[in-house]
């Protein structure tokens, strides 16, 4: 009996110490790092949360900065050996911040795998290298179109830089893609599924360069290919608010509402060139009078931000017909909506342009991409700033496209003002097991928009393309243009109603 | 004393063993509950979970175009296919015109909410009308010039502290329910046939005329009924492993995963329900005069663990019910299903006053086998 008892008791013990282990959390694979209960806005799943400290460079004297990440725990974890890593846009955007958006794209796909989000270096709470970017008041009263915008901008720059108080060298793509594989090795996970949207796919392709063993699989949303400069978007963007005035002419609704749209556009922009707008508003929360100094740039800048999602873009020819008939209020309200988009981290941001996208501008390049507006625009605001961030530019190989055998789903959204179709093939140059998926109308960030959540997650279990259900990328889910302030239908000349 | 009980305890397996048909089927449950349980939970799931194209009527679907675009976006669509789900979405003949002019324009929704296949739909398609509102609502304000944010006077966030493993609610509570059960059910022919079934045999008076005591004859059987049941425990939970691992569970957003700790805990605490499963069906089967009557008798006496377990499955336990036997260690099984912490106190107390019905069945049991009243069923 004795003997029995013992044994008894050596089972007890170690059952129960083995529990122990098992309570401590959720049991990812081999995990060597602390997690701890969290949770994010938007999103009541509760998260797993932790940091691992990495050197800011490689120089061994270099200070250390942690590196914070989030686990949306799988649904049914099938495949604990594996994760769906998700990059933000931006740049400067915080992975963990717009957790809800990537715990939708990704709905599918997290049905059987982990998704990790990595707040990159000089965003989120990874050192965030943010500078206070003015209250909508001052936006709004400020006139950019005034001599002496360079200098501000200059001066703005500086005190930044100054209030950093750091090397934006240190903080370009290159420089990130070793936190993301350290956040793996700390969680355990053999192979990673990416996923990147926007600016995020660019750091998902400079990560499947440097570690392509880690990595099983890569879907690229709204692809921004290495050999291709920012500053190249201008024509997007022209070609996006394009689309919306052929649209409205084609629609008969819309026509009559609205005839003579883009004719109204181009002279207002003549107009306000000339001689910017001064008007009184009311502020979009306050409801205080506050002035309004109408320039060309804050009306190009606000259609530019409406053309990115599918509901605001809908308020466009609303917009531009009321700026035109003298009733700046929907303008105002485009311009006051923007503010909920301003969690871009400028300092981050400024390291990847003035690091990346800057440097290697050639002459040609100038030329061709100042033939827009916007590129226009973002060469001269890149020749202010860069020189005063002075970022060590990346090594030339940088800029080659990503040579990989791995299977890479790339999306296009037909009506992106930011990373058209055109972008991703040449992307896609020198992937050797890669398709191109474009949804004709969607815009920028393909998942959001359509069933592409549900291909990704196909894509991610099967690693084929041969078996997916593309056919709903081709729904036409535009939203319809309003027509006047109260919604998408045209004023209806009937008998009145008593209110 | 020990020596003696080991004696009897072969002799019990090697006695039971020798009829492997009914020792099977006794195990049957073990292997075929867990199967039968998973089948029905997929039809369940799929009855409750919405289809991911949702087909419902829509009337009068012209005057809202930019509403039946958005649904459709969503996934909900009309059709006239027979698969179209008994809900129908009117939208008002004044849609267009009280759109245009500010008013709220009416839509309806026509559908039966105590039918448990369409609440799912129901929900769904209430909503995507709700996100459509506040859509179309947020742009109103952008066109006057309003921040929408200011809708939002509180910023509601929820911060749900359950995890996928937890959030299996009632599943969790059958899933377990079964698993308790096999321990009853694995072993219970084996009880009757060797406490009234071998009384009928007249092979107990035989036994009894050794120079053995009562009690340990009485732990012998125990024992070899208890062991049975540890073996039905096992299995089903082998086999509830990899048949739970099965059910697509995430469609529902929460999973069910029985781990290896698990199979270990709930062997751990299985014992002392074995030992007490094992001498009540004895106690019962020597209660009863003959091998039918204690058949039906074992059959009644099991509703009493079932019905502790039930409470527990349907979360109807009372403060005092959640300390009961049974109860306790089922509750302590969900727990740790879902990756909570260990109910240790309860776990412990119930174990041990589970292995206290145990010794009072045991020594009731061999307290009866005193009486030749009852060794000859007379």
């Amino acid at each position: 009996m004795n003997l029995f008892g013992n044994q008894l008791v050596k089972l007890l013990s170690t059952s129960l110490t083995s529990l122990a282990i098992a309570y401590s959390g959720i049991s990812y694979a081999q995990q060597n790092t602390a997690l701890e209960a969290c949770y994010v806005e938007g999103l009541e799943d509760r998260l797993m949360c932790g940091s691992v400290s990495q050197p800011l460079s490689k120089k061994p004297s270099a200070n250390n900065i942690d590196i914070h990440f989030a686990v949306i725990p799988a649904i049914k974890n099938m495949h604990p050996k594996e994760a769906v890593l998700a990059f933000a846009g931006g740049p400067g955007q915080s992975a963990i911040e717009v957790a809800a958006i990537f715990a939708r794209n990704l709905k599918y796909a997290r049905e059987s795998r982990d998704i990790i989000l990595v707040d990159q270096r000089g965003t989120g709470k990874s050192q965030l290298l943010q500078c206070d970017s003015g209250t909508i008041e001052e936006q709004f009263k400020f006139n950019d179109q005034a001599l002496s915008f360079v200098a501000f901008t200059k001066e703005e720059t500086g005190t930044c830089k100054e209030q950093l108080g750091i090397d934006l060298s240190y903080f370009t793509t290159v420089a990130a893609a070793s936190d993301f594989e350290a956040v793996r090795l700390a969680l355990g996970y053999e192979k990673l599924h990416l996923y990147g949207a926007s600016y995020g796919t660019r750091i998902a392709q400079e990560y499947l360069r440097q570690y392509p063993s880690s990595v099983a699989s890569a879907t690229l949303d709204g692809v921004v290919p290495m050999q291709q400069s920012l500053v190249a978007i201008g024509d997007a963007i022209d070609n996006a608010l394009n689309e919306v005035f052929l649209d409205c002419m084609a629609e008969q609704a819309c026509l009559s509402q609205y005839p003579s749209l883009a004719d109204d556009y181009q002279k207002l922009l003549e107009e306000l060139r000339k001689t910017p707008i001064t008007v009184t508003i009311r502020h979009p929360r306050t409801f205080k009078e506050i002035p309004l100094v109408l320039t060309e740039s804050k009306l190009r800048g606000a259609v530019r931000m409406a053309l990115y999602g599918h509901t605001t873009r809908s308020l466009i020819p609303l917009v531009i017909d009321s700026a035109v008939k003298g009733n700046y209020s929907p303008l105002a309200g485009l311009l006051g909506n923007e503010q909920t988009l301003g969690s871009i981290a400028m300092g981050m941001h400024s390291a990847i342009t003035c690091g990346e996208d800057w440097p290697n501008l050639t002459e040609a390049d100038r030329k061709q991409f100042g033939q827009s507006y916007f590129g226009k625009m973002m060469i001269e605001s890149l020749d202010t700033v860069c020189p005063i961030w002075d970022v060590e530019p990346v090594e030339h190989d940088f800029y080659k496209p990503v040579k990989t055998d791995i299977p890479v789903l790339l999306l296009s959204g037909g009506l992106d003002p930011a990373t058209p179709p055109s972008w991703a093939d040449l992307a896609m140059v020198s992937f050797s097991n890669a398709k191109h998926l474009v949804s004709p109308s969607a815009t920028h960030g393909v998942a959001a928009q359509t069933c592409a959540n549900k291909v990704i997650g196909q894509f991610i279990d099967s690693l084929t393309f041969s078996d997916l259900d593309t056919d709903c990328l081709d729904k036409d889910n535009l939203k319809q243009y309003f027509m006047n302030i109260n919604g998408p239908v045209a004023h209806q000349e009937t008998e009145q109603k008593n209110d | 004393m020990m020596r003696l009980v080991q004696v009897l305890y072969k002799k019990e397996m090697l006695d039971a063993s020798r009829d492997k048909r009914s020792v099977m089927a006794g195990l049957y449950y073990a292997i075929g509950a867990p199967i039968v349980m998973c089948l029905l939970f997929t039809i369940l799931l799929k009855q409750l979970s919405s289809p991911d194209a949702l087909e419902i009527t829509i009337e009068n679907p012209q005057a809202a175009p930019n509403l039946v675009r958005f649904l459709e976006g969503h996934d909900i669509s009309h059709s006239e296919k027979s698969s179209v789900k008994a809900i129908r979405l009117i939208i008002d003949t004044d849609y267009a015109q009280d759109m245009s002019q500010g008013r709220s324009a009416l839509v309806t929704i026509v559908a039966d909410k105590s039918d448990n296949k369409l609440i799912k739909s129901v929900r769904r398609l209430e909503m995507s009308l709700a996100r459509y509102n506040s859509e179309v609502a947020g742009l109103r304000l952008i066109s006057r010039g309003i921040d929408p944010s200011i809708m939002r006077a509180v910023n509601v966030q929820t911060q749900d502290q359950a995890t996928p493993d937890s959030k299996g609610g009632m599943f969790l509570g059958i899933a377990t329910l079964s698993i308790i059960i096999a321990l009853f059910y694995s072993a219970m022919n084996l009880a009757i046939d060797t406490s009234a079934g071998e009384r009928e045999r007249n092979s107990l008076a035989l036994l009894l005329s050794h120079p053995i005591s009562s009690t340990q004859l009485v732990l012998a059987k125990v024992a070899a009924i208890a062991t049975y049941s540890m073996v039905g425990l096992i299995l089903v939970l082998v086999v509830s492993k990899f048949a739970y691992g099965m059910v697509p569970w995430e469609q529902l957003g929460f999973s069910i995963n029985l781990d290896l700790m698990f199979i270990l805990f709930c062997t751990l605490i299985g014992l002392p329900i074995a030992l007490m499963s094992a001498s009540l069906l004895v106690f019962v089967s020597f209660m009863a005069k003959s091998f039918k009557e204690a058949q039906s008798y074992v059959a009644f006496v099991l509703f009493v663990p079932i019905g502790l377990s039930m409470m527990t499955t349907y979360d109807i336990a009372t403060e005092y019910v959640q300390w009961a036997p049974i109860a306790a260690q089922q509750y302590a099984m969900i727990e740790v299903i879902k990756g909570n912490e260990l109910p240790l106190m309860q776990v412990l107390l119930s174990s041990a006053s589970t292995l206290a019905l145990f010794a009072v069945f045991s020594l009731l049991s061999s307290r009866m086998l005193k009486s030749e009243k009852v060794v000859f069923g007379l």
